[in-house]
């Protein structure tokens, strides 16, 4: 086990390093200067070759990257051209909010789509469940600049019962958390369901019910306890994913976390600050995924204990 | 709970099935599976179903218990199960389910869940029938005792363990266990050999024949396989096209078939003898010998 988890803490450690490197070499060649952005577009060509130079951007690409390599190991990635702060430090304080956003958003979903998939299992077919499938499907289509832009003006500005933008109070985490949701419950919802008559059509099924087990123990330990490993990995990769920030949320709802710091960063041509960005998601995504797979020896017993073949 | 003599039949049978038919509702209209099929079992007694795959004899199984999908199957006629009629009443059969009335499935690789613990299948199975006490304690006291029944050596080490680890033949022992839980008057063995290795099949009939001796449980045995009908059944109803073409004690089914199609199911069973015996006697014609 230990053994284990050291390949894939080295197969990590890899991913990110190929992810950073990649994304430090993409930047620079993308259309765009940071010393214009940073010294405004008035500025002589003598100002803005200052800039570069005190950027170091005025180096070959190759020994830009070696200067970066060796600040990476002392952890340290450059300064934030715009914050004028460590980048690393600029990431790591922007990013409770954005876990706070995807735990809070995680949470929404499975607590509503399991009970919601379970639930649409069970009427197969029926009117109630046909509108409940309707209403899931409008839940994948919406996209969610345009849903939270609607929470907006409903609860924000029309009924203001929540605040419209950043993170003072609590109750302005409602707003954002629910426009991650509706779009990750109807996703999840559907894919609940479809385990779900999965296994309420599987042999051991019909036999417990031949032993009189009650339909409430048929669903939730049976059914769902075999639903249970696709069910949690997708909410575990969505929760990864929303970890890498929830971009175009965060900006509708000026949330103070990474999603809004990376498209500034971008705006900005901050270099040091977009690489640091990637390799905290990077390293969060990659952490969440291995912790993922380390829960799925708990919830299968065949992983646990070996021998899947015969099963 | 002894074995009452064989035709002392005054009590009423633990299964009386009259008229029984099912259909099923299929994209391609309405098949009619069981028609009109009418049989009993009383205490101590098998009765068998044989026919080949697609017959209707596991439709018929499933059916009385009360386990086709509802939206899809319409059962009708009666069936009594110890005095009570599941098809009149469909709520009724949840009260026999686990308590009178036990399954044995076809596939014993798949029949029990996954994720779940032997000890853990088996301890639900017990709290259901409610026989024993819900003490944690008492309730393990006896699983360990039912697989001891079964003949599952170290029954202690086996609770722990997960349907993965154990053979067909085992798991098919522990899922008898599971069906002995409730102290059931009426056992239905739907092909519970058909999945399991040949030496292995003669164990589990063993038992069954066992158990029926020390228990006087009914048992309604499904299968193909006349080697197995004839050794566990008093009566036989051979099966076609959902309908009974022949039924009578097993010795006159098997030694004066009256129809052509319980000819052929008696010929497909593969007889061992010389190479170069006569071609009719060693044909190893294996129509009826899938599983449904």
């Amino acid at each position: 086990m230990t053994k284990y988890i050291l390949k894939r803490l080295g197969q990590g450690l890899l991913t990110v390093f190929l992810t950073v490197s990649t994304v430090f070499v993409l930047v620079r060649l993308a259309p765009g200067d940071p010393a214009v952005a940073y010294a405004g577009p008035l500025a002589t060509t003598e100002q803005l070759a200052k800039v570069r130079e005190q950027f170091g951007l005025d180096l070959p690409l190759i020994q830009q990257y070696w200067i970066f390599l060796q600040q990476l190991f002392t952890g340290n990635l450059g300064t934030s051209y715009s914050f004028q702060a460590p980048a690393i430090q600029v990431v790591l304080e922007r990013l409770p909010y954005t876990l706070t956003l995807a735990t809070a958003s995680i949470l929404l979903t499975a607590v509503v789509a399991i009970p919601l998939g379970v639930w649409m299992s069970r009427r197969p077919d029926t009117k109630k469940e046909f509108g409940v499938n309707v209403l899931t499907i409008a839940g994948q289509s919406m996209p969610d600049f345009w849903t939270g832009i609607m929470l907006l003006t409903f609860f924000a500005v029309l009924i203001p019962i929540f605040p419209a933008s950043g993170f003072a109070t609590w109750s302005a985490l409602v707003l954002p958390t629910v426009t991650i949701a509706i779009l990750q419950i109807a996703l999840i919802s559907r894919m609940v369901r479809r385990e779900m008559t999965t296994n309420f059509a599987a042999p051991y099924l019909t036999v417990a019910r031949s032993r009189g087990v009650r339909n409430s123990l048929l669903t939730w330990r049976y059914a769902m306890g075999n639903s249970a490993i696709p069910v949690f990995t997708a909410l575990g990769t969505r929760f990864a994913a929303m970890l890498n920030g929830v971009v175009v949320v965060e900006v509708v709802f000026a949330w103070p976390g990474v999603g809004s710091l990376i498209v500034r960063a971008l705006e900005t041509r901050d270099y040091p600050l977009i690489v640091a960005t990637v390799l905290v998601t990077a390293v969060l995504a990659v952490g969440v995924q291995l912790l993922i797979d380390l829960a799925y020896p708990l919830l299968d017993p065949r992983i646990r204990l070996g021998k899947a073949a015969t099963a | 709970m002894n074995a009452l003599p064989v035709n002392e039949h005054v009590e009423q049978p633990l299964l009386e099935v009259r008229d029984f038919q099912v259909e099923l509702i299929t994209d391609a209209g309405i098949v009619r599976a069981v028609d009109a099929v009418s049989f009993s079992i009383h205490r101590g007694e098998t009765v068998t179903i044989i026919g080949e795959s697609g017959s209707g004899k596991s439709t018929t199984a499933m059916g009385l218990l009360g386990l086709l999908p509802e939206d899809l199957a319409v059962l009708s006629g009666s069936v009594r199960i110890d005095g009570v009629d599941v098809i009149a009443d469909r709520k009724a059969i949840d009260k026999v389910r686990g308590r009178t009335l036990a399954l044995i499935p076809q596939d014993p690789m798949t029949a029990l869940s996954p994720v779940h613990s032997i000890g853990n299948q088996l301890s639900e199975a017990i709290r259901i029938a409610g026989a024993a006490s819900k003490d944690p304690g008492a309730v393990r006291a006896r699983a360990i005792r039912l697989l001891e029944q079964v003949h599952i050596p170290t029954p202690d080490a086996q609770l722990k363990k997960y349907p993965h680890q154990l053979s067909g033949g085992m798991l098919q022992r522990v899922l008898i266990a599971i069906a002995l839980a409730s102290e059931p008057q009426l056992l239905v063995a739907d092909e519970p050999t058909s999945a399991l290795d040949v030496t292995v099949q003669a164990g589990i009939l063993d038992l069954l024949l066992e158990l029926q001796e020390q228990r006087g449980i009914g048992i309604l045995m499904i299968t193909h396989d006349l080697g197995v009908a004839r050794l566990i059944s008093d009566r036989i109803h051979v099966m076609k096209d959902g309908a009974f073409v022949e039924s009578g004690e097993v010795q006159q089914i098997v030694e004066n078939p009256s129809t052509e199609y319980t000819r052929k199911l008696l010929a497909a069973v593969p007889v061992l003898g010389a190479w170069d015996e006569t071609p009719a006697a060693t044909t190893l014609t294996t129509t009826g010998a899938s599983n449904d």
